[in-house]
């Protein structure tokens, strides 16, 4: 046939170079122009993996071990890769989970974008390291599982859970405002843990490492360095394991809590709170959950920690402090004397009661046996050396003191739950009492340390180390070494009392002890001072306080012990602070050897004392109503 | 009047030649890529790349013992090769197995091979033949419908396997038949329809895909008017206008197609007036033909393709709907690693993405994403131009032919590379739907190389006799 078409070969040459020419244009688009299939081909062939450091362990102040890590892991599983025929009977055995337990934890929604067939996720975690040494003998034979390991804490002994806190996994709220947290990642939460989480945590490392596309590994990624994950810093403490053990033994089927005190360094010996729980129920585990909501919702509340987080009244113990302060102004004079019937009174009313007590003339018999109407009256010359008129002059004075002492601030940064207290000051009373003009004697309870003064248990056993010091305190601290180096590095606090006003006081605390409110708290061979306290509770019985130092020179441990509902100070809180100090006191005379075995009694309480430790421990105070 | 020469090797076209051999090369420095690992030499023959020299090897061997053949024996054989073709398309589907859903492979004793490589050569000649006949006339109905008969059978036989991408092949044909003469109207028709089911599925709003057809039937119609300017400002303000009313408040669609409609309805009524009325028909039954395709592609799309033809579809037209890590997965690391090359690639062997399987079949047909992920835009830039000069010259070989039969089965074997070319490369970037066919000469796969081989060698030794053959 004739070709009459021969023209149309440059269309179709044409039509060639214009497809050519469309894709040339798109791999120019690809590869030229869009920056972002290179950087999807990193993320989709590099795999970041995270590898999870150990936290720091923590010791108490002889080296004992309080908080330690343990392997635990996380079973990964990769669907694809799952073998269909495996012995799945055999699989469950291993790990010790139900046939129905396996099914559930494979099935995921695969229609989620966040799961996929090719990508790992986790199948089982929280596999304790015994469990899964046993299965990793048998895990070659289940392709698609892949363990990592993963650092939990670990408590050898059942003590000290407030204090050290716990960890958990990150929220979404954390992952979201720290970039440092990521899905899975481990937070301190109360406690040390809590306060010292950037030093424990350590820094993750990461691996880079070459993936197909079923998600196996082909090697590592040469070109982006390893980083090995960092172990946190170890954390020495100056509590004592014994001690605190002992002081959780004196605690049990109590409410309440002992903090103790070494005045001169400010170092927190003990620190019990009641009820409290074994640190290992929190540790990570898979039953943590259950455990956590337990105690939750335990009436007892064993979470709150009645050593930093309770506001008391402290009662008469604020009667030594306010005698301090008066001295200090020269509100009073030291000789004073106050006649007490059964109270104060004024203008022939009976304001305030008191307990039969022979006559106080001067300030040390006041606090010997705890009188009400003295310390009313000191509070009323402090308030009113401005005049009667002017109380607010006068109570900020003894407000500023206070402040000084401790009162109405929170002392540490080791305690992240660590409430306040209050002290009013007089633009309180100006805003309670609206627009009328109150004086010393409305609010006179505030000098016997009722109403609306409140501490923390904390602030009374640090308020007991600035006596023991006759005028400072060192801030009080849990941490005193980091890594090994010094971490606690602070001057004393200086509260602006002369020396002079604090042997008055101190001779009351001793005489309140040899013959006063704390007899109970008498100890052969040891001088104790201290000061009984009885908290109204309007609720139940009353709250049984003391604090007190020992021994009187070259204190070694100052306490506070708050037992809720058990009455007059004297009855529990006096004796079980002394076999506190007893015992710290007979332990490091025993450790330093100065003293003779019948004396140190290898730690022991004195003999003539095992009574009332025996007493103490027994006591079951949670039945009271 | 035949020389008793040799084979005529020495009169093959060089350039051609040169460029299969560079594209092999290419082919076999990228498959050996996607496999390697340090120790690929010692267990080399087992590994793909030692399968594929192997395939090479005899595929070059085939080369010259085509040469050998003479090039009368193609025009003889032409018919009886389309029927060996066809019958073994029909016993395939019969007897064949079953490999990957598509009933289109022989195995035999290991050996497998798939009819429809031996029916795209044996149509290209079958229909080289049939228009070189003396009396063929592509202008006379009944002769174009023959010739569509001789695509359309194998083309139908192997849509009913099912493997859709073999049978697209054979519209590769349609340029053949371009080029003998068919009426160009037909396929302006033919891509007109196609447009109008595309722009059906991209907008699935059949008012505005009317309402545009039929404003640009108001343009042909005023183009007519005797006072052509005046009628073509007053319409292009109109639609401006239409167009701007729909930018800003796009529920007045419908009030907009009725007013291009009316519009439309008067201009064809002018046109009556005018005795032109057989062009105002033609207008408006091109634009109802258009609008019923794009109102149809959709009620098509959802009732005639499978749920996986449609997943493609819309991977293709409506990537935004597709899950990353279902059906777009493919796509999107074909494309990521093509990207991820950048101006000059990683360099040989150090593609992370295709190396390490996250492209599908990355050594058969994603075998260009090795080439754009390693050697970058130069590389990819290097291969489209290969295939291109490829068909260009192969144009320049048909064209110089002074048998018919020669020409139009150049064209037929360029109209086939051209097709697996665009859809290849194409569908590896994302501007086709991803339809399964091999990259000529590049692809790993020994029966699609000695297939492309033989195409080529049959054309090369025809053009070589050029001078003898009329």
């Amino acid at each position: 046939m004739a070709d009459n078409s021969s023209g149309r070969k440059t269309y179709i040459r044409l039509l060639f170079g214009l497809a050519a020419l469309v894709l040339w244009g798109q791999a120019m688009r690809l590869q030229l122009l869009d920056p972002s299939y290179g950087k999807r081909a990193e993320a989709t062939t590099i795999e970041q993996i995270t590898l999870y450091p150990a936290r720091g362990n923590v010791l108490d102040r002889h080296g004992n071990l309080l908080v330690y890590n343990q392997r635990m892991y996380d079973l990964l599983a990769v669907y694809n890769r799952i073998d269909p025929e495996m012995d799945t009977a055999r699989f469950c055995r291993f790990l010790g989970i139900s046939r129905q337990t396996f099914e559930e934890n494979l099935k995921k929604d695969w229609t989620e974008p966040r799961f996929s067939k090719s990508v790992p996720f986790v199948f089982l975690s929280k596999i304790p390291d015994s469990i899964y040494t046993r299965f990793s003998e048998v895990q070659y034979q289940f392709p698609g599982f892949y363990a990592q390991l993963r650092h939990v804490r670990g408590y050898p002994h059942p003590h000290g859970a407030h204090v050290l806190g716990a960890i958990r996994e990150v929220n979404q709220q954390e992952i979201d405002s720290f970039p440092e947290y990521s899905l899975g990642d481990y937070i301190g939460d109360g406690g040390l843990e809590q306060a010292y989480e950037e030093h424990l945590r350590g820094r993750k490392g990461v691996r880079f490492v070459l993936k197909d596309n079923l998600g196996r590994e082909t090697g590592e990624f040469k070109e982006r360095k390893k980083q090995h994950p960092e172990l946190g810093s170890r954390l020495q403490t100056s509590l004592s394991l014994e001690l605190q053990a002992y002081a959780e033994s004196l605690m049990q089927n109590k409410i309440g809590s002992i903090v103790a005190i070494e005045p001169a360094t400010g170092e927190v010996l003990a620190m019990a709170s009641a009820p409290d729980y074994d640190p290992n129920e929190l540790a990570i585990s898979r039953n943590r959950a259950e455990a956590y909501r337990r105690l939750q919702s335990d009436p007892g509340k064993p979470f709150f920690d009645r050593s930093v987080m309770a506001q008391y009244p402290p009662g008469s113990l604020f009667k030594p402090l306010l005698a301090l302060i008066g001295l200090q102004l020269e509100a009073f004079s030291p000789e004073m004397g106050v006649s007490c019937s059964q109270g104060y009174v004024y203008n022939g009313q009976l304001l305030t009661g008191c307990h039969a007590h022979p006559y106080c003339g001067n300030v040390v018999t006041a606090i010997q046996h705890s009188c009400n109407a003295y310390f009313v009256t000191v509070f009323r010359r402090i308030v009113d050396r401005h005049g009667f008129r002017n109380p607010a002059q006068g109570l900020d004075e003894l407000y500023t003191y206070l402040d000084k002492f401790g009162l109405n601030r929170r002392l540490s940064r080791d305690f992240p739950s660590e409430e306040s207290g209050y002290v009013p000051s007089s633009s309180f009373f100006d805003r309670w009492y609206k627009d009328e003009r109150w004086n010393s004697i409305w609010i006179r309870s505030l000098g016997i340390g009722q109403g609306e003064l409140l501490m923390t248990n904390l602030q009374m056993a640090n308020a007991a180390a600035m006596i023991a010091n006759r005028g400072y305190y060192y801030r009080p601290h849990l941490v005193t070494q980091l890594n090994q180096s010094k971490w606690f590095d602070e001057e004393p606090v200086e509260v602006g009392i002369d020396s002079v006003h604090f042997e008055f006081v101190i001779e009351g605390m001793e005489r309140a002890v040899w013959g006063g409110t704390a007899r109970m708290a008498f100890v052969p061979d040891i001088r104790v001072c201290g000061k009984t306290g009885t908290a109204e509770n309007p609720h139940g019985k009353d709250h049984s306080i003391f604090f007190g130092f020992a021994p009187r020179e070259n204190p070694k441990i100052a306490v506070a012990v708050y037992v809720e509902n058990a009455g007059f100070g004297g009855t529990f809180a006096a004796p079980i602070a002394s076999l506190v100090m007893e015992k710290w006191i007979r332990l490091s005379w025993k450790d330093l050897g100065v003293v003779p075995p019948e004396q140190h009694l290898d730690g022991d309480i004195h003999p003539s004392r095992k009574w009332i430790e025996k007493r103490m421990r027994e006591a079951n105070l949670l039945d009271l109503p | 009047m035949r020389k008793r020469t040799s084979s005529g090797l020495e009169k093959t076209d060089r350039l051609t030649f040169s460029i299969y051999l560079a594209l092999v090369a290419i082919g076999w420095t990228m498959v050996l890529s996607v496999g390697y690992e340090p120790d690929i030499w010692q267990r080399f023959f087992s590994a793909p790349i030692g399968k594929q020299t192997i395939w090479i090897g005899i595929s070059l061997a085939t080369f010259f013992a085509v040469f050998g053949i003479q090039s009368r024996f193609w025009m003889r054989a032409a018919y009886p090769i389309y029927g060996l073709a066809v019958s073994l398309l029909i016993a395939v589907l019969l007897v064949g197995t079953t490999i990957k859903g598509s009933k289109s492979w022989f195995v035999l004793g290991g050996v497998s091979f798939q009819p429809s490589e031996l029916a795209k050569f044996g149509t290209a000649l079958a229909m080289a033949a049939y228009l070189s006949r003396f009396k063929t006339k592509v202008s006379v109905p009944g002769d174009a419908l023959l010739a569509l008969a001789i695509l359309g059978i194998p083309m139908l036989l192997i849509l009913l396997q099912p493997d859709a991408g073999s049978a697209l092949v054979f519209l590769a044909f349609l340029l053949v038949l371009y080029r003998s003469g068919l009426n160009p109207a037909w396929y302006a028709f033919g891509f007109f329809t196609l447009g109008a089911l595309l722009a059906g599925l991209i907008w699935e709003n059949t008012p505005l895909i009317a309402s545009v057809l039929l404003f640009a039937g108001i343009l042909l119609l005023a183009y007519q008017q005797a006072r052509r300017r005046q009628a073509l400002w007053a319409t292009g303000i109109m639609g401006a206008g239409g167009a701007a009313i729909y930018w800003v408040a796009p529920q007045y669609l419908n009030e907009i197609l009725l007013a291009t409609g009316v519009l439309f309805g008067l201009l064809a009524l002018l046109m009556y007036r005018q005795n032109k009325l057989r062009l105002g028909l033609l207008v408006a039954l091109v634009a109802g033909w258009g609008i019923g395709v794009a109102a149809l592609s959709q009620y098509l799309f959802n009732q005639a393709l499978k749920p996986h033809q449609q997943d493609r579809i819309n991977v293709w037209l409506h990537p935004e709907r597709c899950s990353e890590q279902g059906s777009l997965y493919n796509l999107l690391q074909s494309q990521t690693a093509i990207g991820s090359g950048g101006l000059t690639g990683k360099g040989i062997f150090e593609g992370t993405m295709t190396k390490l399987k996250h492209v599908p079949e990355q050594s058969t047909d994603f075998i260009f994403c090795t080439v754009g992920e390693e050697h970058g835009f130069i590389g990819s830039t290097i291969v489209i131009c290969l295939y291109l000069l490829l068909l260009i010259r192969i144009t320049i070989l048909a064209e110089r032919q002074r048998a018919a039969f020669s020409r139009y089965y150049a064209y037929g074997i360029a109209g086939i590379l051209f097709i697996h070319f665009f859809i290849n490369i194409g569908m590896t970037m994302g501007l086709v739907p991803i339809i399964g066919i091999p990259l000529p000469f590049l692809s790993k796969g020994g029966s699609s190389l000695l297939g492309f081989t033989i195409m080529l060698a049959v054309l090369l030794k025809l053009d070589s006799k050029r001078l003898q053959l009329a």
